[in-house]
């Protein structure tokens, strides 16, 4: 008995150029409060596009909404020209998207190994009853799954292979970001979603993250949507971003002209304690 | 049709008692989230303090034939008794046995809660022997009809007893008390604000501990005030009553939507009817009556109906709120 | 940070000599207490004259399996015990303190022995020993928290050479043989005061020369067994190859990757360092586990044999009782899937129980007939019950996804209420529905199983402690697989946080149901094995009471840890059944140390026994568990950082099992996923 079949690739996999994922006027309503209002955004293959606004505006709402977490009140997300409205968010991971929290959720009390194996649920195969007799096909998917497991860990540096055997809890913060990325990495995912990866970082911690999101992208070839707060991240990383705000896209385009949008300037002035952050961009524009 | 109507003002007084105790559940579950399972044993050792107070310090037989102002004496007295003693274990089980564990995952309490209930028994089970155990009649029983009478069938509208229409006056000024409580006072608001938000009623200056143990005092009274008369009306008490009981009640917190005083009251009532109005069934096999008639199903139904209530509308009748609007 | 131990070579001759002193010590003690304080000595001896002589006095009443079975259990003891010496003197670091060894050694394996022979009764002895242990526990708790905190180092990382290595199995040899040779001489010196005090008898031929083989072999035996123990402390040291791991499985091998231990957080390199050699508590290792567990097995698979030698009459009826704890153990078992693996408070788990016991009271006895019309022979019927058991299980599985179903979308109260409700209509149908199930009178003249040989029926109590031995062994097989698979990661991924898991391609419905259906799984073959050896089942059997004390059985023995909830299964049985009994025994024996103080409780109520306030005592317990110790008695690892870990502050509050299930309507009302 099998629960979750290998994925199947996608038909225009790894094309790039070509859209992803795409978003078309989505709206979510909470009782009376619109957190996302007609979005469309567009998100091509092998792209790092970035979402930023201020706090509430709706960015991962529309995370949620993209792994089914919730379901829009109306409009359409399609993964590779399939709708994917409706979905469970199991099978949302079967069509090719993962992502990762931006509180970190990862199992506690599980060992970094066992996370990341965790991840690789909808790779594995093995159902009731191979769990119960074990055959040798069962007992080699397993070894190969903790091989797996161990090569993503490597992907970050021999740091999380030395703690493989530890469990998530007593990790370093960035340590658990990674882990985080390394179990949605498991699921072979073809759309990474990073929600707000670097939040809680210091300085060096956020030039190693940035570099380590670029290789996923160049190495993987993974497509990344990301929600992103730090803007010097964001304008350094991302090929697009778009900008939300009230629940609306505001803005979208290259870094630099998202930076110097009016709107998008406004948006963050209207904030009180935004200040520092015009304060960058017109430092940036010097 | 008398027998329906009948059935209907039995249902209304067992019903009554339902409401007051699942006041209890309700409340408890809004303020901390906890199913307390011992709140049905608190009502049993209220139906063993109205005995004790009848028949050992009173000294009611049969033979009594109390009336005027020696028969209101013992009613009033034994009910404060039982309401008192009933308020005193609710906070005492909730200082050891549920506040050490306030912060604990949601399956310690509930297991405390499990463990107090087995100790209620047992204690119950101490006092009054495993048998079942009768309280003498105090008053009366005098019928009333309700609607028009028949020289030869004797009573065509609804048949009432002095007894039932007792209880659901008692049960509803207790309601109404509580209602006010909750709504217009200082401490009901409290109450409110700790049922909401527990810390930003800490915030605010509110004493959790204070609030919650109130929580309990008042639930505890309301189970002892239904006790009394429970025992009053049906007479008859085991100390495993609580038990099935307490589920009913609970029953009837939910189908009100839990937190919510008033859909605990509503829904007391609702299942006190369903259980009187099942009895009616017959004895014959599916599909035309069941086995053993309705009255071996009346426990299953219950259960049914929490069942169904729980999946198809899992907010209650009247949805769920600490007493948002009355 | 995990401290390294400064590279010492192993200890020198005299360390050795110290270490041998202190281990032979230790494990002497209990051994000479139980076999000449207890009943050891005695049973031996009635033994070899049963085995040898067939008309004296002591040997002629036990039967051939008995002794047979007795002369293996004997051997292995004895000898595990010796090996065990060899073992623990070659993986002693020999930091620990004897003293304080020693102490331990004597309150937590003599009392219990010593216990155990004044009430004559297994379980009552090892309560009255808790109510020792518990106490002692608490002193050393106490104790070590006002010492200044003493750096715990991890044993050497640097992996023996070869010279090191022959010194560790000499160390063993030296071990076990001076293990033997003191156990030899000290028994040869009581045996010799018994003899010639004239105990013997008319026996004591065979006896002497029992005697003197004794002295004799037991310290060849020490040796031997002391060099196959080093070889096995070898296994557990550092391989001296220092090449790098080739395999994964050799990567995470803390013994080939020292470069593992140092990386890990101290508290789990010292988990790690636990099955490493030489280490500090040797006992406590995993190498000595085989030792506990081989031992166990012996005695599990021997006990109805050594029974009478060590308790006396009254086998058959404390067989009976100690197999019905099985069932229990199973029941545990299946709920732990439930709610130690997924998370999911099951609070009606009896259902699945009455439809395993049902499926086979209706096959199994004359009610088929009266149901179908088919006229069943019991002989060739009997047979029936191993394929029904399968099928009992099976109709049990499908019951618990289709009573799990509804409450998927529940959240974690709700469920546990609907279970209940569920766990209280099914007793209730069983009883209205007498037309098929007999309703409070139940149905009888159940079959009992058919095996080869084998003569199964109420009063024969042993067949039945084997096919529960072996449902048991089975059970536990199945947990452990279910546990390290994919399957048994899903649903510990969906007690953790259920987003998450959904979020990593977990199907909630379909893992959730899976673990409905393989806890009633279980369920249904301890319901076959009730209504066989029963041979009645009546509606009255079953209530949410039963449901309650499966619940208690797996939260105080540890949620999800599958050894935890074994014990839990042994304790609340023991507690609930055997003890409280026991108690109610010796103190209405007026010949027994307890009778005064019982007698004076009964003087003040009228109603006392133990056995009218079991449920007292048990909601005691139960809330004190909760409140002091919440992870149970053995938690896995897991569930103790769990509940003792400080939440941090930048963490968000956990969304667990038991909240509203992602994509519902209600999620979202109620949770805004950061």
């Amino acid at each position: 008995m099998s629960a979750n079949r290998v994925k199947d690739e996608p038909e225009s996999v790894g094309v790039a150029g070509e859209a992803l994922l795409e978003l078309s006027g989505v709206t979510k309503r909470f009782g009376g409060l619109v957190a996302v209002q007609d979005v469309d955004l567009q998100v091509k293959s092998k792209e790092i596009v970035s979402i930023i606004g201020p706090n509430g505006a709706g960015k991962t709402t529309a995370f949620n909404l993209i792994t089914a977490l919730y379901r829009p009140t109306s409009g359409d997300i399609r993964l590779a020209g399939k709708s994917i409205v409706g979905l469970s968010p199991d099978q949302i991971v079967t069509r090719g998207i993962a992502r990762t929290f931006q509180n970190i959720r990862l199992f506690n009390n599980m060992t970094v190994l066992e996370n990341v194996l965790v991840g690789q649920h909808t790779q594995l195969k093995a159902g009731i009853l191979g769990s119960l007799f074990r055959p040798p096909a069962v007992r080699h998917e397993e070894e190969a799954a903790r091989q797996r497991a161990i090569e993503l860990l490597g992907f970050f540096g021999t740091a999380l292979l030395e703690r493989q055997e530890e469990y998530v809890i007593n990790l370093s913060y960035a340590d658990r970001r990674r882990v985080e990325i390394a179990r949605a990495l498991a699921a072979k995912p073809l759309l990474l979603l990073l929600d707000e990866p670097t939040a809680g970082m210091n300085e060096a911690e956020t030039l190693e993250a940035v570099k380590y999101i670029r290789r996923l992208r160049d190495e993987l070839g993974l497509t990344i949507l990301l929600i992103e707060h730090k803007l010097a991240v964001t304008m350094g990383m991302s090929d697009r971003i778009a900008v939300l705000d009230y629940g609306r896209k505001i803005a979208e385009g290259l870094p630099e002209d998202v930076r110097r949008d009016e709107r998008v300037i406004a948006a963050y002035l209207g904030r009180p304690a935004r200040e520092d952050q015009k304060a960058a961009i017109e430092q940036q524009e010097e | 049709m008398s027998l329906f109507l009948g059935l209907l003002a039995a249902g209304l007084a067992i019903g009554s008692i339902y409401a007051l105790v699942s006041l209890g559940y309700t409340m408890v579950y809004g303020i901390i989230e906890l199913i307390n399972f011992a709140h049905g044993d608190i009502f049993m050792i209220g139906s063993l303090v109205v005995l004790g107070m009848l028949i050992n310090v009173f000294h009611v037989t049969e033979a009594s034939h109390l009336s005027g102002l020696p028969l209101i004496v013992v009613l009033v007295v034994t009910c404060v008794v039982a309401m008192l003693i009933c308020a005193v274990l609710g906070v005492v089980i909730e200082r050891f046995a549920y506040r050490p564990l306030r912060n604990a995952p949601r399956l310690a309490p509930l297991i405390s809660a499990i463990g107090v209930s087995l100790i209620l028994e047992d204690i119950g089970k101490f006092i009054i022997g495993p048998a079942n155990a009768s309280a003498p009649d105090v008053l009366p029983r005098i019928h009333y009809c309700i609607g028009p009478t028949d020289p030869n069938q004797g009573c065509l509208g609804m048949d009432i007893t002095n007894i039932q229409i007792l209880v659901i006056v008692v049960a509803v000024i207790l309601m109404v008390a509580l209602q006010w409580l909750v709504t217009s006072t200082r401490i009901g608001r409290a109450m409110r604000a700790v049922a909401q938000d527990r810390e930003a009623a800490a915030l605010m200056g509110v004493n959790v501990d204070r609030i919650i143990a109130i929580t309990f005092l008042i639930g505890g009274a309301l189970a002892g005030a239904g006790a009394f008369i429970f025992m009053l009306s049906v007479g008859v008490t085991i100390f495993n009553i609580g038990f099935e009981l307490g589920l009913f009640a609970f029953t009837a917190a939910v189908l009100g939507g839990i937190g919510n005083l008033v859909g605990a009251m509503l829904g007391g009532m609702v299942i006190g009817l369903i259980r009187a109005l099942v009895t009616y069934i017959p004895d014959k096999d599916i599909p035309f009556g069941l086995p053993h008639g309705g009255v071996a199903w009346q426990d299953a139904i219950v259960f049914v109906v929490l069942i169904l209530i729980l999946l198809f509308r899992p907010t209650g009748l009247l949805g769920q709120r600490l007493s948002e609007k009355v | 940070m995990a401290t390294l131990m400064s590279g010492t070579l192993l200890p020198p001759a005299r360390e050795t000599r110290l270490l041998v002193i202190k281990w032979v010590i230790a494990l002497l003690v209990p051994l000479l207490v139980f076999t000449f304080v207890w009943n050891g000595e005695a049973a031996i001896n009635q033994i070899i004259v049963g085995l040898f002589i067939h008309n004296s006095t002591l040997g002629s009443r036990y039967d051939w399996t008995t002794l047979i079975g007795a002369t293996i259990f004997f051997v292995l003891f004895y000898g595990l015990l010796t090996a065990l010496a060899g073992y623990a003197v070659a993986a002693d670091s020999g930091r620990q303190n004897p003293i304080m060894l020693w102490i331990s050694m004597v309150v937590f394996t003599v009392v219990p022995i010593v216990l155990i022979s004044i009430v004559n009764d297994l379980f009552v002895g090892i309560s009255f020993s808790v109510l020792v242990w518990v106490p002692y526990f608490l002193i050393l708790r106490f104790w070590h928290r006002s010492r200044p905190a003493v750096a715990s180092a991890l044993p050497r990382l640097t992996p023996l050479n070869s010279e090191e290595q022959a010194s560790l199995v000499r160390r063993a040899i030296a071990g076990g043989f001076w293990f033997g040779l003191t156990f030899a001489v000290l028994s040869l010196v009581v045996d010799l005061i018994y003899f010639f005090s004239g105990q013997y008898g008319t026996d004591s031929g065979i006896l002497l020369i029992w005697i003197v083989l004794r002295t004799v072999l037991l310290p060849l035996a020490g040796y031997f067994l002391g060099r196959l123990s080093g070889g096995l402390a070898l296994r557990h040291t550092l391989k001296a190859n220092g090449k790098k791991a080739q395999s994964s499985k050799e990567a995470i091998d803390p013994r080939l990757n020292p470069s593992l231990l140092t990386g890990l957080s101290a508290s789990r390199s010292r988990e790690e360092a636990r099955d490493l050699v030489p280490n500090d508590a040797p006992l406590n290792s995993s190498g000595a586990r085989n030792f506990y567990l081989v031992l166990l097995f012996a005695f599990l698979l021997c006990y109805p044999m050594i029974d009478p030698l060590l308790f006396g009459p009254g086998t058959e009826g404390r067989l009976s009782l100690y197999g019905d704890a099985g069932r229990y153990v199973i029941l545990a078992l299946g709920l732990n899937i439930v709610v130690g693996f997924a998370g999911l408070l099951d609070l009606g788990y009896v259902a699945f129980f009455v439809f395993g016991a049902y499926t086979w009271a209706l096959v199994g006895s004359p009610q088929l007939t009266v149901l179908t019309g088919l006229v069943s022979d019991p002989h060739i019927w009997s047979w029936l019950f191993w394929p029904m058991v399968l099928v009992a299980a099976l109709i049990a599985a499908l019951w618990g996804v289709l009573l799990g179903a509804p409450t998927l979308r529940l959240r974690g109260d709700y469920l546990a209420i609907v279970t209940l409700g569920f766990g209280e209509i099914i007793p209730i149908i069983a009883q209205n529905m007498d037309k098929y199930t007999g309703g409070t009178n139940g149905l009888s003249g159940i079959y009992s199983p058919a095996f080869f040989g084998v003569q199964w029926n109420v009063s024969t109590p042993m067949p039945y402690y084997y096919l529960m031995l072996f449902l048991v062994a089975l059970v536990l097989f199945a947990n452990v697989r279910l546990r390290d698979s994919r399957l048994g990661r899903s649903w510990i991924a969906i007690r953790e946080d259920e987003i998450a898991a959904a979020s990593s391609g977990i199907n909630l419905v379909k893992t959730k149901l899976f673990a409905f259906g393989a806890g009633a799984f279980f369920s249904g073959i301890a319901g076959a094995y009730f209504a066989a050896k029963l041979s009645t089942v009546a509606s009255s059997n079953f209530s949410f009471t039963d449901s309650v004390l499966y619940l208690s059985m797996v939260v105080l023995g540890g949620l999800g840890s599958i050894p935890g909830v074994v014990v839990g299964a042994l304790a609340v049985y023991a507690i609930n059944v055997l003890v409280l009994a026991g108690l109610d025994n010796i103190g209405s024996d007026p010949a027994s140390f307890l009778h005064p103080g019982y007698a004076q409780l009964q003087a003040l109520f009228p109603n006392f026994s133990f056995g009218n306030i079991r449920n007292l005592i048990f909601g005691i317990i139960l809330i004190l568990i909760m409140i002091y110790r919440p992870e149970g008695l053995i938690p896995s690892a897991r569930r103790r950082r769990e509940l003792h870990h400080q939440a941090k502050e930048d963490e968000e509050v956990e969304v667990g099992a038991l909240d509203a299930t992602p994509g519902s309507a209600e999620f979202e009302k109620e949770v805004r996923v950061e």
